[in-house]
């Protein structure tokens, strides 16, 4: 049923290709929105389920959808993200690594009834792609090919169960430009060197976008409950319930620029000629076409 | 009229279900049958999904390209298939969904779990979707206990399980890591990689109480840990693993579940057992859950 909803909105995508950093921002939203007097534990970190989890969504389609085909729950996904925003008490921060994409029906997955506003995080993808390697388990040749895959897609092994439902990634550059490109939806784009090298700055802005508090103190008790080093710590202690099964640790070094050390010249020339044109855009390469191998 | 006998009840049906136990009866308790579905759902329903809703008594229910569905009072069910949708596909819904939905409304308490035969009663592996029931019954089935029921196991008023049809639907990495041979399985859909696993061999058609419930979840550690539930902590997870949960909201049941959860809860042992998610290790798994048993019988 396609209903017509009267509501607001009430759902903020934050958008990113794997390991661009989301998790960083949640645990910043996450303390914005909690007592920041209390220690902040990793396992406790929940903005809300990701919009691939498998029980949200069926919980808003209410029959069993294990016995549908990925293609087929995909058309039922926009039906069930408007049934949810009108459900919210207020609004929700929700992970999504798909693409923004129209199905065969010609519905976006991500419907404007739904969606209050994306923030997407972009990083620059030869880090993306050490990382990514690391998280998977997958070498970095066998990555940088996947991040230059325009059908890539995550947990859509059709062998098998999975508790997330497939999503379509495409290729970095394609993932990047869907959202960017995604005019009719309210946006902010941020870049993870930003978070990084201007982090006031960067989530005040994010802040202000999400209508979370925005004073310095509340900003500042945020991120400093979220230092990587922090997580790090705990997550040698107590394993983070988001870390994949290929992975040692989800927390990892989370630098920029760690591809200096990581990838060979095939490697990073790889990356540039695939994505050279998105890169360029968002300050990846030098005027000269080289990649910005400044660490700052 | 096709006749079949499931979950204890005589069936009469309109469409062939070929995964049911065929049989003769003179009257039918559920009679399922070809008809016309609003397509706007019910007329005042109390509980509303964009593809399913309730009332009391009703449950109207919509899975798009294949069909759209009545279920009423517990003993019909209205089907329209939709236009191009194949009979696999049809069945396939009637068996899980409408039935399901029909057991809510005759007040069974639906458990989303699967159910083995141990001696003279039975035990229920329930747990979130993925966790590893239907492999752990289909593992069991293998070593030779006998299977009452995959996915929905079906508690009557009398706080026993009645079988429901002889087969453990099982994804293909499972057939494969089970050491079936896939070719000799039919898929329960074309569209899926899911296939049917039958148990005609060593199926219970007999209902038996309920001895034990085991609620499985995974962590990543390596250890397969036993931790017993007592008590009133036994209610939330019949609660939680009642099949279609919101169903019972809508079908204005709520006290009719409460007192059969209350019952069975009373009657059983319950254990949470948590498995290691990162590997396969069913042989370690089940040899655990069968000296857990052994305790359980010897403490009987």
């Amino acid at each position: 049923m396609n209903c017509v909803s009267t509501v607001a909105p009430k759902i903020y995508w934050l958008a990113s290709y794997p390991k661009s950093g989301s998790t960083w921002v949640r645990a910043f939203i996450f303390n914005l929105l909690n007592d920041e007097q209390k220690k902040f534990r990793i396992n406790d970190l929940d903005t809300g389920p990701i919009a691939s989890c498998r029980k949200w969504v069926e919980d808003a389609i209410d029959f069993d959808i294990s016995e549908l085909c990925h293609n087929e729950i995909d058309l039922l996904r926009p039906g069930a993200y408007r049934w949810l925003s009108e459900n919210m008490s207020q609004n929700g921060y929700h992970k999504v690594h798909d693409a923004y994409t129209t199905l065969p029906d010609s519905n976006r997955l991500f419907p404007l009834e739904a969606t209050r506003g994306a923030l997407y995080i972009i990083r620059n993808p030869l880090d993306v792609a050490v990382s990514l390697a690391c998280f998977t388990g997958n070498s970095i040749d066998k990555t940088i090919e996947d991040m230059g895959n325009i059908e890539a897609t995550t947990c859509g092994n059709p062998l098998k169960f999975h508790q997330q439902l497939r999503q379509l990634l495409s290729s970095w550059s394609q993932h990047v430009m869907s959202w960017v490109n995604a005019s009719d939806i309210s946006k902010l784009i941020v870049r993870y060197e930003d978070l990084k090298f201007k982090s006031m700055t960067s989530f005040t802005q994010i802040a202000h976008f999400l209508q979370l508090p925005t004073s310095e103190v509340a900003i500042k008790n945020a991120l400093a409950q979220c230092q990587l080093k922090r997580l790090q710590e705990q997550e040698i202690h107590q394993p983070f319930k988001e870390c994949s099964e290929s992975a040692m640790r989800f927390f990892r070094k989370g630098v920029v620029g760690d591809w200096l050390e990581m990838l060979n010249s095939e490697q990073v020339q790889s990356i540039v000629d695939e994505h050279g044109s998105v890169m360029r855009k968002f300050g990846y390469l030098t005027s000269t076409g080289k990649p910005d191998d400044s660490k700052g | 009229m096709r006749q079949y006998n499931a979950f204890g009840l005589n069936i009469a049906s309109e469409f062939e279900l070929p995964s049911l136990i065929s049989t003769s009866f003179k009257k039918a308790d559920v009679c399922i049958r070809k008809g016309s579905v609003c397509k706007k759902g019910l007329k005042n329903p109390w509980r509303t999904r964009p593809f399913c809703q309730q009332a009391p008594s009703e449950i109207w229910l919509h899975v798009p390209e294949v069909a759209r569905f009545y279920i009423t009072r517990g003993n019909e069910v209205i089907v329209e298939p939709c236009m191009n949708s194949d009979q696999q596909s049809v069945r396939l819904f009637i068996l899980g969904s409408c039935l399901g939905a029909v057991m809510h409304q005759r007040n069974r308490l639906v458990i989303h779990g699967n159910a083995i035969r141990i001696g003279d009663s039975c035990v229920i592996f329930a747990g979130k979707s993925g966790t590893g029931k239907s492999t752990l019954a289909a593992a069991f089935y293998q070593r030779g206990y006998e299977v009452l029921a995959d996915d929905l196991s079906v508690i009557d008023q009398q706080l026993n399980v009645q079988p429901s049809y002889p087969q453990i639907k099982l994804w293909h990495d499972t057939v494969e890591k089970l050491g079936l041979d896939i070719c000799e399985l039919n898929k329960i859909r074309l569209q899926i990689d899911k296939y049917a696993y039958p148990m005609a061999e060593r199926f219970c058609q007999k209902p038996l109480p309920v001895r034990a419930v085991y609620v499985l979840n995974n962590h990543r550690n390596d250890q397969i840990l036993f931790q017993a539930i007592e008590g009133g902590d036994k209610l939330p997870p019949l609660k939680n693993h009642t099949y279609r949960r919101g169903y019972i909201d809508g079908l204005g049941i709520q006290a009719q579940h409460f007192k059969l959860c209350s019952q069975l809860a009373n009657q059983i042992e319950m254990t949470r057992v948590t498995r290691p998610s990162h590997k396969f290790e069913i042989d370690r798994l089940v040899e655990s859950i069968e000296a857990d048993l052994r305790g359980k019988v010897l403490a009987a």
